[in-house]
């Protein structure tokens, strides 16, 4: 019960992931076989959905671009700050910051992780750890939707009696950066809406907004 | 790891092994039906759509494609398969086929190609 209440978090999101993603394979599924009668052709069942071109593309343009949204926030954050908003870290501590505050090396803890105490290649990859992991998934997210991309927008050209087209074709067309640009705007306009409106607007007990009664000039405090 | 470096790699081989002989024979027999004046035998390859889309008022399926005069396929110079979808490129034609619960089936036969626009086919659904 105590292991349920400190992972709560993590377990309510795990479990909204997999609904939102089985509620999707279900209505693409439904989609999908709509247009399949449409073009006289038989319908799928949810599994042949779910190993499909068609379902790939669609997570994984989403992945992506969520990756990408916190690839560029977790990194940019160590460099851009935003007077007045919870989201950015105090003005005067722009960079990478000192062994001391960042409590590595001669000045890590007991409690601090192995590799925070050691120096070199090892330190330098786990003080940049969330930002390389965050950075390789969306890569890794990205080739997949250009992969799983060529495959369902080759299979469409098919049907509409068209020459399919090359991998470096399909990741230079309109298609792939239409499908790229649409996920990148929202998550770019959704970060930018958190940062502005955490410096006016509070909620309450959340971490990801200052305390009620703080300033709107305070910067990196967090309630 | 090593477990999840054989899984990745049976994944992407079976995501690989695309049949392609099995449209390049199918769009092989069509056309060697058709050469052999065996329209109705051609006609049970085409898919139900564009065996209904054929024909024109009083006439049979077999009757529209002898009709046509399709010329000699001939042998088969490329093939692409993506998803349930697949276009056998023959020397003296293009075929685009579609793969039902029974196999495949030819959609579209007599394709010429039109720069930036679908083929124009002399059968199709």
């Amino acid at each position: 019960m105590r292991w349920l209440k400190e992972n709560s978090l993590a377990l309510a999101f795990l479990i909204m992931f997999l609904f939102a993603v089985a509620g999707q394979a279900v209505a693409g599924t439904l989609e999908f076989n709509d247009q399949q009668r449409a073009d006289g052709a038989e319908p799928v069942s949810v599994l042949q959905y779910v190993a499909s071109s068609a379902f790939a593309v669609n997570v994984a343009e989403n992945w992506q671009s969520e990756y990408l949204q916190f690839f560029l926030f977790v990194v940019l954050t160590v460099w851009l700050v935003q007077k007045g908003s919870p989201e950015s870290k105090k003005l005067d501590s722009i960079g990478a910051e000192s062994d001391h505050q960042q409590q590595i090396g001669a000045h890590a803890t007991t409690q601090s992780p192995s590799w925070a105490k050691v120096k070199g290649l090892r330190l330098w990859l786990y003080s940049n750890s969330l930002g390389l992991v965050m950075g390789l998934l969306f890569l890794l997210s990205w080739l997949a939707q250009s992969v799983a991309g060529q495959a369902a927008y080759n299979s469409e050209r098919l049907s509409d009696l068209r020459d399919p087209v090359t991998w470096g074709a399909y990741v230079t067309s309109p298609e792939f950066w239409d499908r790229s640009l649409q996920n990148w705007q929202s998550e770019l306009l959704a970060v930018l809406s958190m940062v502005v409106l955490s410096i006016y607007l509070r909620q309450r007990g959340s971490p990801e907004s200052k305390p009620v009664g703080a300033s709107h000039l305070a910067t990196g405090v967090e309630g | 790891m090593r477990i999840l470096v054989i899984l990745l790699a049976s994944l992407a081989a079976a995501g690989c092994a695309v049949d392609t002989a099995s449209p390049a024979r199918v769009a092989e027999r069509f056309h060697a039906l058709i050469t052999a004046n065996q329209e109705e035998a051609a006609c049970g390859m085409l898919a139900r759509k564009t065996a209904q889309r054929l024909p024109s008022r009083g006439q049979t399926c077999a009757d529209a494609l002898r009709e046509l005069r399709l010329g000699p396929g001939g042998v088969v110079t490329s093939v692409s398969v993506w998803g349930d979808e697949a276009q056998v490129r023959l020397a003296g034609d293009t075929i685009f086929l579609h793969r039902f619960s029974d196999g495949w089936r030819v959609r579209a036969a007599g394709c010429m190609p039109v720069p930036d626009l679908p083929y124009d086919c002399e059968v199709d659904d």
